[in-house]
């Protein structure tokens, strides 16, 4: 007996919940009293008396000084929440969609449920196109089947946006709806999205990213956790700020605005980040509908989550100049530059790892001229604010686990910074829609690295002495290896699920 | 029995099925002449005693003694005689035989038993004249007691003191103290004849249901003879073993608060020779009347010793045995306890069952002389054995007897069988009994704030709630249930503490109860665990203090309100107004609990739900309110006059630190906030040195990563409103202690260690997989375990004060002359408490000089405060000036320097 499809089960989150209205009200309180908790600890820090070892002084207020501008961008975004209704029906006949599928060599069973979903839309005349990458005969005879068109380039250039374009080419519909090939749409996709273009420059109406395999490994529940605060408070935030970006799938598009901005940027790895880049610049607008209408597959293991998250920090860190360039509204443009820059985030965890090691191996520190109380005076509130503004927003939704798997690949980050300021072209790698189901050391190893590192720093610090000082720094070294522990674990065991999709696998084939 | 005739039941005889009230009101009137007797008898003693030089009257008195050394066991006779009244006039003859040969030995004994007590030999002569009547008239009044001849008991009673008082007053005039003794032994003989004469006409039968089973049916008298005597032993053995095994003044002592307890057993006497004629028929109705006739005499004299023992003691004994007040209350105690294990053994010698009786009361005797033996080494020791051995045998017996009731026979069988299908109840009975042990094991001196509870206690009842209103900044509650207990079992260490260790015990199956309220039996389980190891709550369960009574009633103020919100029954919300009345008259900063409390039923009338349910909810509340109300009422006129107090005296001019210890807990006499996660480590792992502190606050960036395993971690409504009303307090009060250092303690929002308990009972059993479930339920105990273990017994906790270790040194070497000089001002309690006796000043009032005094113990503590240190230093070195430094003897925060 197989596992029936999660995508096809009911979603079990909303993007707007009932209570949204009062978690909104919350984080408006919040917001405010954490900027004075935010100016009380600075206050203290940026004070010149603190500086201990400037090196490590500059590393610290920096780090702690991009996590506030992150901190307050969120309390920011926030506070500017709204839920659009889902639209009524555009006035008038239905109106032609063409609708893409991408698919690269995805398994054709994740592809069939999607184009299936995609072929029972209604309210539009639906032109739907399978655009086969990998050239399939299984897939193009499923888009057969469903009664797709089933497009196939000779040349493969451009990637995702690439294949897009390449379709948008061949095609002329007004609207254009995007689903990558393992997002299942509902029927009422398009009747729920479609009202939203009566507004003349509405360029695209985004919806939310749902993964349905969220239960399937603890990976894929961390990661939906992240996801789920993007596509909760964040992206609602975002639609109040008139700055919700595109995220390249479950999306809609006025062809009209795809044009002007010359479709999808083929030179990025993230071609839904430059495009909403685009056409806010050229004045078009976007909508985000916070409704779950397609269901779609997260990473199920490290390496896809790796995988994925080194696309996206890449292609976003690589996007930060163009949108210091752009010409936008500055709300728009901060709203861009905080996207961009979240992906920087691995580099504080960094810093705040390195600090306990070089503290125990050298005994030099950043801050001097205070005790650890002070220290703590000042920056308890702060942190405890700025983690009740993340649990108040995300309604529960954002966990350990989310912030562990952050924390625990936190070089993928690094090392995508470091080649964005290198400059070095990436290749554009779609994030695989089953997991592997083996452990997967590499992924894991710098975070074991750091482990070790962390672990041996704590040990010779308490051979050393055992002061209050040293206990302190070996409790903040405990403390990055239990999150990193806690974030690597998925990566070092085997997931329950797919060693029974083997079994089922093994017992058909006997 | 051929003695033994038919008669038509009399008056007072077995015309059953008699009223209750008759039943009750026959042993109220011979307890009633039995008390008369008695006042008639002092009467006698105290006109005696202006009538006589004081040598004379000290001779009556030791005759007097005498004479009741041998009429008590006679009394014993009685005993078998109200079980077969044939007896009297069957054992007549062999009485008088024995009475004439043991007064005839006793005449010829005279002279040498004359100069080894030290009474003259007419006085010695008149005992022995007075030996036959003792038997006789015990068997007599035995018979009378067995045939309900009440009326000629009553006689022969007052004939007593009637013939003391008429006849032995002007002999004692004419004669002196011969002329009164030869009263005394003219009264025994009236009341035997008065007794003699009411059972002349007696042809004694035995009552109608018994008769008609044939003589063999009634009981032997033998073993309630047998009974009595044991009983007698008792009552006695405690004085001729403390006068055997004590000094003089602590024996002396002992025997004054003998005289005292003796009240009490002299009261309850007759009611279970009363009940002996009735258990004949096994009436429980006249079981229940003796039972509660006895209990109330007991409890008459028990009320009167607790209310002014000292004026009682010193007022019937002299002002030199007027300390003998803070022993009396247990002493009567165990006397009134003796009163009704005499019911309950006459009961079954009665019904025919002596020979439990006989064993266990040969058991508390064997108990008693073991304990007195092995452990009296003051008179307080051996009274607690008294105490000891006769709540065991009421226990026993009446254990005994309850189990012949079908109703409760049944009741246990029922409960055992809900015990066998439930095992967690047996499992938190298993727990309730480890932290009974764990507070009982590893204890402590008392601290300075225990010994000013236990000075107030001294005082009578109203003096206390005087001094209370007028100088204490605590509501009354603790105060007065240590005032009952302390007239109960006196002020020793664990006397004192048992208020706190019994509300500390309860506390665990509390603890399991409101677990299992607020989420599930596991929870409940795990928190009545963590409950029972929780070292603050261990440590408060060892101090004659209110900080147990206070996280025992804030957890059922918790759990009642939860019940109240989830039921809406009017007897939960009742049951949760007298659990925060009983909270806020042990605490006032329990407020803050309360104030959390209400907010959670404002928020839960708040929520959208049925109208009905909604209205009954705010009925329920509006109960509570009215009933708590009324009951903080009078509390309001305490509040009002301490709060004047506290004005008028500087708005907290502490007398007594509030804080002790603790160098991690304040900066510059502010809270810090090292001192805030102090005060958090604390309420989950107890108390520790500074220097663990230190470091163990150090470790704080694990708090942030407790903080980022709640992120996800929505909680319910119940883990949302235990974290409030475990943070709400103590918040409140680290920020009140912002201003005013003294006010943020933990012990004043103590709630926090049960609630706390709750809450990691809840992340424990919140684990998903049953393994690391049990894993984090084992760590963390073994954490508690641990940290106990270091907090009982690490002499470097700042909490501990060994005043009883200095003290009890000091009081140990101290020869008369010596005086003890203390600092600060406020050791005074303690030093009284720890070395009464011992002349002792306070540094404030100066050193002595260098003739005044032999040797000088020089008493420090408190000594990190710089006034403090600063003061005993000067002082230590004025004394080095003018005497010679024998020793110096350091204890945990207390230290002695012995000059001479």
């Amino acid at each position: 007996m197989s596992e029936p499809d999660p995508r096809l089960a009911p979603p079990g989150w909303s993007a707007a919940p009932e209570r949204w209205r009062a978690s909104l009200r919350r984080i408006r309180i919040l917001g405010p009293f954490n900027l004075a908790l935010a100016a009380w600890y600075f206050g203290w820090l940026l004070h010149p008396d603190r500086i201990g070892h400037p090196v490590l002084y500059a590393a610290l207020v920096a780090a702690e000084l991009f996590n506030l501008v992150q901190a307050a961008g969120f309390w920011w975004t926030c506070a500017h929440q709204r839920a659009r209704p889902p639209s009524t029906p555009l006035p008038g006949a239905p109106v032609d969609v063409d609708v893409f599928v991408p698919v690269y060599d995805e398994p054709v069973d994740v592809v069939e449920a999607t184009v299936a979903g995609a072929a029972r839309m209604t309210a539009a005349r639906v032109r739907l196109h399978v655009l086969d990458d990998g050239g399939n005969p299984e897939v193009e005879e499923l888009a057969v089947r469903h009664g797709a068109a089933y497009v196939r380039r000779t040349v493969r250039a451009g990637a995702k946006a690439g294949n897009l374009n390449h379709a948008l080419a061949r095609t002329s519909a007004p609207f254009v709806a995007v689903f990558d090939c393992d997002h299942v749409p509902d029927p009422d996709f398009l009747e729920r999205t479609l009202g939203h273009f009566v507004l003349g420059r509405t360029a695209f109406v985004q919806t939310p990213q749902y993964y349905a395999n969220a239960r399937a490994t603890d990976v894929a529940g961390a990661a939906w956790a992240q996801q789920a605060l993007f596509f909760g408070p964040i992206a609602r935030g975002k639609d109040g700020l008139e700055a919700m970006i595109c995220c390249g799938t479950n999306v809609v598009f006025r062809r009209e605005a795809l044009q002007e901005a010359g479709g999808f940027p083929e030179g990025s790895l993230t071609e839904d980040f430059e495009l909403s880049l685009r056409l806010h610049e050229r004045g078009w607008t976007s909508a985000y509908l916070p409704e779950v209408l397609a269901r779609g597959l997260g990473p199920e293991d490290m390496a896809s989550y790796a995988g994925q998250q080194s696309r996206w920090a890449r292609g976003c860190i690589s996007a930060i100049p163009k949108v210091l360039r752009a010409r936008l509204p500055w709300r728009v443009r901060l709203q861009y530059l905080l996207s961009g820059m979240f992906f920087l985030t691995g580099w504080t965890f960094l810093v705040y790892m390195s600090l306990p090691v070089i503290r125990l191996l050298t005994g030099a520190q950043p801050l001097a001229g205070a005790s650890a109380d002070q220290f703590l005076l000042h920056f308890a509130p702060y942190y405890a604010g700025a983690l009740m503004a993340v649990a108040v927003a995300g309604g529960g939704s954002y966990t350990f686990a989310a912030f562990a798997l952050t924390a625990a690949t936190f070089w993928v980050q690094v090392r995508a910074g470091v080649v964005a300021v290198l400059r070095r072209p990436g290749r554009f790698v779609v994030t695989p829609k089953r997991g592997s189901g083996k452990g997967d050391l590499s992924t894991a190893a710098p975070a074991l690295a750091v482990i070790a590192v962390l672990v041996l720093a704590a040990a010779w610090g308490l051979l050393q002495d055992r002061s209050a000082a040293t206990l302190n720094n070996v409790a903040f070294a405990a403390l990055h290896v239990a999150l990193l522990s806690a974030g690597a674990r998925p990566a070092l065991r085997r997931a329950r699920p797919a060693r029974a999709r083997e079994v089922e696998q093994e017992r058909t084939a006997a | 029995m051929a003695t033994m005739t038919r008669e038509k039941p009399r008056a007072g005889g077995f015309s059953s099925p008699e009223r209750p009230r008759r039943i009750a009101a026959e042993q109220i009137a011979v307890a009633a002449a039995q008390l008369a007797a008695g006042a008639g008898n002092l009467a006698f003693a105290m006109v005696a005693a202006r009538l006589l030089p004081p040598g004379d009257f000290a001779r009556l008195s030791a005759f007097l003694a005498l004479w009741l050394l041998l009429h008590l066991p006679a009394g014993s006779l009685s005993a078998g005689a109200a079980v077969r009244p044939g007896l009297a006039s069957s054992s007549a003859g062999p009485a008088l035989r024995l009475g004439l040969a043991g007064a005839a030995g006793a005449a010829a004994a005279a002279a040498p038993l004359s100069r080894a007590l030290g009474l003259p030999v007419p006085l010695m002569l008149a005992l022995a004249a007075s030996v036959p009547g003792a038997a006789l008239l015990a068997l007599r009044r035995g018979a009378l007691y067995g045939s309900g001849r009440y009326r000629g008991l009553v006689s022969s009673m007052a004939m007593e003191p009637a013939v003391r008082l008429t006849l032995g007053i002007p002999l004692a005039w004419l004669f002196g103290v011969e002329g009164a003794v030869a009263g005394v032994v003219a009264g025994g003989y009236a009341a035997l004849a008065i007794a003699h004469r009411a059972g002349r006409t007696l042809r004694v039968t035995p009552p109608p249901d018994i008769g008609s089973r044939g003589p063999d049916s009634i009981p032997r008298a033998a073993p309630a003879v047998a009974a009595f005597l044991l009983l007698a032993l008792v009552q006695n053995q405690d004085v001729v073993l403390a006068n055997r095994l004590l000094g003089r003044p602590e024996a002396g002592l002992f025997a004054a608060v003998s005289t005292l307890g003796g009240i009490a057993a002299f009261a309850t006497s007759t009611v279970p020779l009363v009940l002996l004629r009735r258990a004949l028929l096994a009436d429980r109705r006249a079981l229940v009347a003796g039972l509660a006739v006895a209990a109330g005499l007991g409890s008459g004299v028990l009320a009167v010793t607790a209310a002014v023992p000292d004026r009682l003691a010193g007022g019937l004994l002299g002002d030199r045995y007027a300390g003998a007040g803070a022993l009396a209350g247990r002493y009567v105690l165990a006397m009134s306890l003796l009163g009704i294990a005499r019911v309950l053994a006459a009961w079954r010698a009665g019904t025919g069952r002596s020979r439990t009786a006989v064993a266990v009361l040969v058991a508390a005797a064997a108990l008693q002389a073991g304990l007195i033996l092995g452990l009296g080494r003051d008179a307080a020791a051996v009274a607690n054995a008294t105490l000891a051995s006769t709540s065991a045998a009421v226990l026993a017996l009446a254990g005994a007897e309850a189990a012949r009731i079908p109703s409760v026979r049944r009741g246990a069988t029922r409960a055992l069988a809900r015990l066998r299908s439930r095992p967690h109840m047996a499992a938190v009975a298993a727990v309730t009994l480890a932290a009974l042990g764990l507070r009982l094991v590893f204890t402590r001196g008392l601290w300075l704030d225990e010994a000013i509870s236990v000075a107030a206690v001294k005082l009578s009842f109203g003096e206390m709630i005087g001094a209370i209103r007028a100088g204490d900044v605590h509501p009354p509650l603790h105060a007065a249930v240590l005032w009952a207990t302390a007239r109960a079992l006196g002020t020793g260490e664990l006397a004192v503490r048992i208020p706190s260790v019994v509300a500390g015990t309860l506390l665990v199956p509390v603890l399991f109860a409101a677990g299992r309220e607020l989420y599930d039996r596991r929870t409940g389980f795990v928190a009545a665990v963590l409950g029972a190891a929780a070292p603050l709550a261990v440590w408060y369960s060892q101090e004659a203090r209110m900080y147990a009574m206070f996280m025992l009633f804030a957890t059922i103020s918790v759990w009642m309100l939860v019940r109240a919100l989830r039921r809406g029954r009017p007897a939960d919300w009742l049951l949760y107004a007298v659990a925060v009345a009983a909270l806020l008259w042990t605490h006032y900063f329990a407020v803050l609990l309360v104030a959390v409390q209400q907010v959670a039923v404002a928020l839960a009338l708040r929520r959208p739900g049925e109208g009905s349910g909604r209205r009954r909810l705010a009925l329920g509340w509006v109960l509570a309110v009215a009933v708590l109300a009324a009951s903080l009422w009078p509390l309001a006129g305490i509040v009002s006059d301490q709060w004047a107090t506290y004005q008028d005296r500087g708005a907290g001019l502490q007398p007594v630190p509030a804080q002790a210890g603790a160098e991690v807990a304040g900066v510059q006499g502010r809270p810090s906030i090292y001192g805030a996660l102090a005060n958090g480590v604390w309420a989950l792992w107890g108390y520790h040195s500074d220097e663990a502190m230190v470091r163990l606050v150090a470790l704080w960036p694990l708090g942030m990563l407790g903080a980022l395993l709640l992120l996800g971690r929505r909680g319910s409504r119940e883990t949302k409103f235990l974290v409030a009303g475990t943070l709400v307090p103590m918040v409140v009060l680290f920020l009140l202690g912002l201003g005013k250092r003294d006010l943020f303690e933990l012990r004043y929002a103590i709630a926090a260690v049960p609630l706390g308990a709750l809450l990691c009972a809840r992340a424990v059993t919140g684990i998903r997989s049953r393994t690391l479930q049990a894993g984090a339920a084992v760590v963390l105990v073994a954490s508690l375990l641990v940290a106990l273990t270091d907090q009982q017994l690490n002499r470097s906790n700042p909490r501990l004060y060994d005043f009883k270790g200095a003290l009890g040194e000091v009081k140990e070497r101290a020869r008369p002359g010596d005086v003890i000089v203390y600092a600060p001002l406020y050791l005074e309690p303690v030093v009284s408490y720890y070395a009464p006796g011992v002349p002792a000043s306070s540094l404030s009032a100066g050193l002595p000089g260098p003739d005044e005094g032999k040797r000088v113990f020089l008493v420090g503590s408190f000594l990190d405060r710089k006034e403090t240190a600063a003061a005993v230093g000067t002082a230590e070195a004025d004394l080095r000036q003018q005497r010679q430094l024998l020793d110096r003897v350091r204890r945990p925060q207390v230290q002695v320097w012995v000059f001479e």
